[in-house]
């Protein structure tokens, strides 16, 4: 019975993510032309500097993983800052299912539209750039994908915990938390310019490992790789069970507080 | 009237201020405000070095000074919008402010004017760490001085007809209004040279970039702050024909930036939607 309600939320906060948005023709332009604007701007970048092609595939790369970073940070980390404006963060709260549910629903829902937005960016930036993108093996892609994107929306559910106490304050970390994920994340170079050290502090977040692991599958002789592709698959499942463990604890823990302080409708 | 409009776009940016930075303490909202244009020169640097394996050059110092200068254009530009949206969905104090009796533009403009001096720390430091820490050679000759306030001021007024053009179509947009400044905010990023001289874009692309007053500012910026043989939007262009250039685009966008407030105003009370909030 329990199993069964749960899986009504999750396909119920999934619904709006997938087919709902697909009734808003303008969430659609927005969420594909704001990362190709980006990509189209730093592939031009490179080309100034008359960069290898593949370069240009690092940037499309970069950019449909932006389409990712905003759906988690905005769209799973703040979204319980919309809903406490809305008024249904107080109902979700009072629904006989709980939030992990509906925050399941929201990263399903997401991740599936956002992969087919993602897809269409990878897809322009090809057909337009000509970009060099070949996949050495399928099989480890899919996996270092599938791993990433489950630590990914982890992570959103583990801040989107933080929204349950604060408003305005955790707005702007999630605003601060783009071009510094993006540089140290190495969105459109790769991350081992930023060093070995560097880059293993930046491997906290999960695009990191998963963009390198993606562009050592596909460039295998071209990438210098901040770590073997097998320990990059391994970080990743651990990041994967630490976020999504955190995610459920931390949820617990700021739902209560929130309770306790009387914050949880405190808009601001 | 001007005093009136003084005085609310000062109000305005009182409020503005205050709704930017009164969440935290000052340094935490220092370092909010630096480290994501920080965060984005520095790509530009890597991105630069990646490629160059190391070595300094032209393509260097035209991306510092872009960079620093382009939280200025985002933020301005930005500010405005922003501000109608937050009086408008998040606030729901719009009726209240466009009833008052002031003019609410000067009010909107004082809003773009708050976010413009919150980008200002990120510009000058990427400027000093350009210098001190990329050896980049910006230098300030006093003769320039009066060529960089006037094209300064030029520039600030050209970013706010573009957000005040902006302003004229959230009026009117519903859903997903939120997103239309920074969609401006992106294409304006592409087309104006922030980080690449509009000569690398393609053929179809470069007359959009010559429509726009930022392009002219960020160029005419660049050779204030960068030697004689810095890397180029306008190579055959001199100078002085490029302030008059900036003038003149900056002119005929103020002039559609009036005429899309009004039309969009007008159309927005005509229909009752002025105050009609639309969720996020």
């Amino acid at each position: 019975m329990r199993l069964q309600r749960a899986w009504y939320a999750i396909r119920g906060r999934a619904y709006p993510r997938t087919v709902g948005a697909a009734r808003e023709p303008s969430w659609i332009f927005y969420d594909l032309a704001l990362p190709i604007l980006g990509v189209f701007a730093f592939v031009f970048v490179y080309r100034a500097l008359d960069a290898p092609a593949q370069f240009t595939s690092y940037v499309i790369m970069g950019g449909a993983t932006i389409a990712f970073w905003m759906n988690v940070m905005w769209n799973m980390a703040a979204q319980f800052y919309w809903e406490k404006h809305q008024g249904n963060l107080e109902l979700y709260m009072m629904a006989p299912c709980g939030l992990v549910p509906i925050l399941l629903g929201m990263a399903w829902g997401g991740m599936l539209a956002t992969t087919v937005r993602a897809a269409v960016v990878v897809a322009v930036g090809i057909l337009l750039f000509k970009a060099p993108l070949a996949v050495s093996s399928w099989p480890l892609f899919v996996l270092i994908f599938t791993l990433g994107l489950i630590a990914l929306y982890g992570l959103g559910m583990f801040f989107s915990s933080l929204f349950l106490l604060w408003g305005r304050e955790a707005w702007h970390m999630v605003s601060l938390l783009q071009e510094p994920v993006y540089l140290v994340s190495g969105f459109y170079f790769p991350v081992r310019a930023l060093g070995l050290w560097v880059g293993m502090a930046a491997s906290i977040i999960p695009i990191t490992l998963a963009l390198d692991g993606l562009r050592q599958v596909m460039f295998p002789s071209f990438h210098p790789g901040l770590l073997p592709v097998r320990w990059e698959v391994l970080g990743l499942a651990a990041l994967a069970v630490l976020f999504v463990v955190l995610a459920l604890r931390m949820l617990r823990f700021m739902e209560r507080l929130a309770r306790q302080e009387g914050r949880l409708s405190f808009r601001w | 009237m001007v005093a009136r409009a003084v005085r609310t776009a000062r109000v305005g940016f009182w409020v503005g201020w205050q709704v930017q930075s009164n969440w935290t303490d000052p340094f935490l909202f220092f370092v909010y405000s630096v480290a994501r244009p920080l965060g984005g020169t520095l790509i530009l640097v890597f991105m630069f070095f990646v490629v160059a394996g190391g070595r300094h050059g032209p393509m260097l110092d035209f991306f510092v000074v872009g960079a620093a200068l382009w939280p200025t254009v985002v933020w301005a530009m930005q500010g405005l919008a922003w501000g109608l949206l937050e009086d408008r969905e998040h606030f729901k104090t719009i009726a209240y402010i466009y009833t008052a009796p002031i003019p609410f533009w000067a009010y909107l403009v004082g809003r773009g004017l708050a976010s413009a001096v919150v980008a200002m720390p990120a510009t000058l430091l990427t400027l000093i760490a350009g210098i001190a820490l990329l050896r980049v050679p910006i230098i300030l000759p006093l003769d320039h001085i009066p060529y960089l306030v006037a094209a300064f001021g030029l520039g600030v007024v050209g970013l706010l007809a573009i957000g005040m053009t902006t302003v004229g179509l959230l009026f009117l947009i519903s859903g997903e209004a939120w997103r239309l400044p920074e969609a401006m905010g992106q294409a304006l990023y592409l087309l104006c040279g922030a980080v690449f001289p509009i000569t690398v874009l393609p053929g179809w692309l470069e007359p959009a970039a010559r429509l726009l007053p930022v392009t002219y500012w960020l160029e005419a910026m660049r050779r204030v702050f960068l030697p004689a043989d810095a890397v180029r939007s306008f190579p055959g262009m001199g100078d002085g024909p490029l302030l008059g250039t900036l003038l003149l685009v900056t002119a005929i966008w103020a002039a559609i930036a009036a005429l899309a407030y009004a039309a969009g105003l007008t159309r927005a009370r005509q229909k009752g939607i002025l105050d009609f909030s639309t969720g996020y």
